[in-house]
């Protein structure tokens, strides 16, 4: 049996940590190259080669229609449910996608989950690099307000990158779990969790008691389709009108460019958190030589645009407190989660709206991972001393007759929840009852979420004489499960449910069988892999400070030694001798080590100086 | 009647000591199957009795919390984990219906077989047939008035009318909870002494309250709803 982690897999990042008993205290684990985060981008290269992270996030710009970001937006969802993001982010979905999405990579096509599952094994690697042992078991968060469907994928991805996953754990709870951990907090929390792609807002109540520390959930809301990438849109929106219609169709032409000049909008969004201004300036694609685009952002513009986006988050935030029955000002604590919440903007509006200010010592991109790893470590170890009460988010109902939703399991529901009812027929000799599952408040089944349908045997016999009880029971990672027992006989019947989106058994078998194929890659073959990778980042590195204004400090015997680095490393990179590759790799830091330090000199200068406007 | 599946659990599935009412054996310490008909009282070790002192019953949740839940669970069998799952969630729901009083005295009239909803929903209790009858036509003025029939003043008039016709029934509403009440403590009187034909009398009082309840509360947020549409 190997060891059990605690995963946040985000729409933006990507964590994994561990509860590490020297400190008491649980801990991100790092990556190759040190950072915890892990870019929740996947690339296929052309020799078949799986990238993740931030080697993918590289291709993003060389080789756009072979790698992806934010897949966490398809997770457990239709091609109908996807339309809006299709405007706004660049997924090449197969037309064909019926009730489980695919997404084309080059030439191939994936599934969401099996692209989040290429995630989740690059994590497992690196913890499993860390600990030098297997690791198979992991929590691994969710949004608060995911449905059925998208726990479901994300469970699956977790299976197919062969993880047995415990528990999910909602990512809000997960957050208060760490905070609660870190500061003895008690009483009444509310978390605000503001991530990539989705928004959360739960509100908790902390006890003690004789046996430990009990977390409840009293109410969750949030909305699934709002994070960071909605304002990352507004701004590439905002560009697009400063070229104009022209220009933009030409930088629409190159996905390549679109992808540098949301990173280069991404950059500017981030210096704002701390800066009064900032500007963006690119070259642009384009047929007479390209053109050079420049724009200065002041924060007050960029939260103009944020507003309404900021706003969107008070509606489920009212009604999660309405729904604990309880005012803002009752919070004792109020706890930001999530790289958005580092928006000044973000964090004076949720001052306002409780009277406090709310937390922040926590890094909010760590905070959840942290908190599963926490978890992680109750369910592994047996010492129990918190325990986590959490709710379902949407209400758990039924189709009847005539399209009406009959209510099974009531939102903020505390988990394990379960609900009966008793089926009969309609006709005589019917030997099938069909039952249509759905979640959400509506009235009309067609206007909520459509879960699942199962179908009910029966043996023949008059209308109205079969009693099919069936049990429908939400787990504690929110996911449902049915059991049905026909009470004349007594037996038990085993439900076959069709999730109205996702993957079925067959194919998550079908998919482990292929997946074969990407798993773990002989050791040699993985240091060549992270080999090449690195050589990367230094020639991106390199090239960058040779053609900026460090470069021209370099006089021309220092330059051409630099440059003969540069074409030896290629030269060993094309080769599989990862040995041979790390050699060039210290060769050509020697060589750069003076320009690497005018391009330290350069950045404290600009930084010293402030920023300033290009001309075009 | 289901008659394959025996009513009440005998033994141990993992020791065969005699099972107790408790949720674990008393011999092996084994979480038990819960047996069919368990109600939520007996549950949570409480009288069937409508007076529940609410810090006593949110300390029983949590105790209850530490023991049942799936998270105890994770590296027993496969039958200890589905056992702990079905009295987890039986826990959730009882807490959960036990908490609010209404709900509670729908639960206890419900396992004594005396819930009985109003014949027709639309029947209005007969002392407030005359408020009713003209409600109902002042909300038809309304929808007319939608038509362009009336002018502003008019329609301001005929939306205070109707805003206070609703503050009015919802007042009813607090006189009715006063009425559930009293009900109640005459059932709980009845429980210990075992008086049955005073306790039937009790229940069938509280339902009809229930009714009446549920009509106003559908009264109210239909002249919301509409009050709400201009």
């Amino acid at each position: 049996m190997g060891r059990t982690v605690g995963i946040d897999l985000g729409t933006t990042n990507s964590l994994v940590a561990w509860w590490n008993p020297a400190t008491g205290r649980p801990e991100c684990i790092p990556g190759p190259r040190g950072a915890t985060l892990c870019p929740s981008v996947v690339s296929l290269d052309a020799d078949g080669t799986i990238v993740v992270g931030e080697p993918a996030r590289r291709r993003l710009l060389t080789q756009p229609e072979r790698t992806i970001y934010s897949v966490k937006r398809l997770m457990g969802r239709g091609i109908a449910d996807v339309q809006e993001e299709l405007k706004l982010f660049p997924f090449r979905v197969d037309p064909d996608s019926e009730h489980v999405i695919r997404v084309r990579l080059g030439e191939r096509v994936f599934t969401p989950p099996e692209i989040s599952a290429f995630i989740l094994r690059e994590l497992k690697s690196w913890a499993e690099k860390f600990f030098g042992e297997a690791v198979d078991r992991a929590v691994i968060t969710v949004p608060a307000y995911f449905n059925d469907a998208q726990r479901q994928a994300t469970r699956d991805a977790g299976r197919l990158a062969g993880l047995e996953v415990l528990r999910l754990v909602n990512e809000p709870t997960a957050a208060a779990l760490a905070y609660g951990l870190h500061k003895k907090q008690r009483g009444l929390v509310a978390v605000y969790d503001l991530g990539g792609g989705t928004f959360d807002i739960s509100v908790l109540k902390l006890i003690s008691t004789g046996e430990g520390d009990i977390y409840q959930v009293l109410s969750t809301n949030g909305d699934t389709h709002l994070g960071g990438d909605d304002i990352d849109n507004a701004m590439l929106a905002a560009a697009r009108g400063d070229l104009g219609a022209q220009r933009a169709a030409t930088l629409d032409a190159h996905p390549e460019a679109v992808q540098e000049l949301r990173k280069a909008l991404v950059a500017a969004k981030h210096a704002l958190s701390t800066d009064e201004k900032t500007a963006v300036r690119l070259a642009l694609p384009g047929a007479a030589g390209g053109a050079n685009y420049a724009r200065g952002w002041t924060r007050v513009e960029l939260e103009r645009l944020l507003a309404p986006i900021v706003e969107r988050t008070m509606g489920p935030v009212r009604q999660a407190l309405a729904d604990a029955h309880q005012k803002p000002q009752a919070m004792e604590e109020v706890v930001m989660v999530g790289g958005a919440t580092r928006t000044p903007l973000v964090r004076r509006r949720v001052e306002e709206y409780f009277g406090r200010v709310p937390h922040t010592e926590l890094n909010p991109d760590e905070v959840v991972a942290l908190g599963a790893a926490v978890q992680a470590d109750i369910l592994e170890s047996g010492v129990k001393n918190m325990l986590l009460l959490d709710v379902t988010p949407l209400s758990l109902g039924m189709e009847t007759m005539g399209g009406v939703v009959a209510q099974i399991i009531p939102r903020n529901s505390t988990i394990p929840a379960s609900a009966q009812d008793t089926f009969t027929t309609g006709v005589d000799n019917q030997t099938g009852i069909i039952v249509h599952v759905v979640q959400g408040e509506r009235e009309l089944a067609s206007d909520c979420r459509s879960l699942a349908r199962f179908t009910l045997r029966v043996p023949p016999m008059p209308a109205g004489m079969a009693r099919i009880e069936v049990k429908f029971l939400i787990d504690a990672s929110g996911i449902l499960q049915v059991q049905a027992r026909d009470l004349r006989s007594g037996e038990m019947q085993s439900v076959e449910v069709q999730p109205s989106y996702g993957l079925n058994d067959s194919e998550i078998e079908r998919m482990l069988e292929e997946s074969i194929e990407y798993a773990e890659q002989d050791f040699a073959t993985r240091q060549v892999i992270e080999a090449r990778n690195e050589a990367e980042s230094i020639l991106a590195a390199t090239e960058k400070g040779m053609t900026g204004e460090a470069g021209r400090t370099l006089d021309a015997a220092e330059r051409a030694k630099i440059e003969a680095g540069v074409a030896a490393l290629r030269v060993a990179m094309g080769g599989e001798d990862y040995k041979l590759i790390r050699a060039r790799i210290d060769e050509l830091n020697q060589a750069t080590a003076n320009l690497a330090e005018a391009m330290m000199n350069q950045v404290l200068h600009a930084t010293v100086e402030g920023k300033k406007l290009s001309e075009v | 009647m289901s008659t394959t599946e025996t009513d009440a659990t005998v033994t141990c599935w993992n020791c065969g000591a005699p099972a107790g009412e408790g949720h674990f054996c008393g011999k092996c310490g084994s979480i038990q199957k819960l047996p069919r008909g368990t109600d939520y009282f007996r549950f949570m070790g409480l009288p069937r009795k409508l007076w529940i002192d609410m810090g006593e019953l949110e300390t029983r949740f949590h105790q209850l919390s530490w023991k049942l839940h799936p998270d105890n669970f994770v590296k027993a069998t496969t039958g200890e984990r589905e056992l702990s799952l079905e009295r987890a969630s039986q826990l959730n729901d009882a807490y959960r219906v036990l908490r609010d009083p209404v709900a509670r005295v729908e639960y206890l009239l419900a396992i004594e077989g005396m819930r009985k909803e109003g014949t027709t929903k639309q029947q209005a209790p007969p002392e407030l047939l005359e408020e009713v009858f003209e409600l109902n036509e002042s909300l038809d003025e309304l929808r007319s008035a939608r038509g362009g029939h009336q002018n502003g003043a008019e329609t301001a008039a005929l939306r205070k009318r109707l805003e206070e016709a609703a503050k009015g029934f919802e007042e009813r509403l607090t006189d009715v909870d006063a009425q559930l009440m009293g009900a109640a403590k005459e059932w709980d009187a009845t429980v210990d002494p075992g008086d049955a034909a005073a306790g039937r009398a009790a229940l069938g009082k509280m339902n009809e309250i229930l009714n009446r309840r549920s009509y106003i509360r559908n009264l109210v947020r239909g002249v919301t709803e509409e009050l709400a549409q201009e």
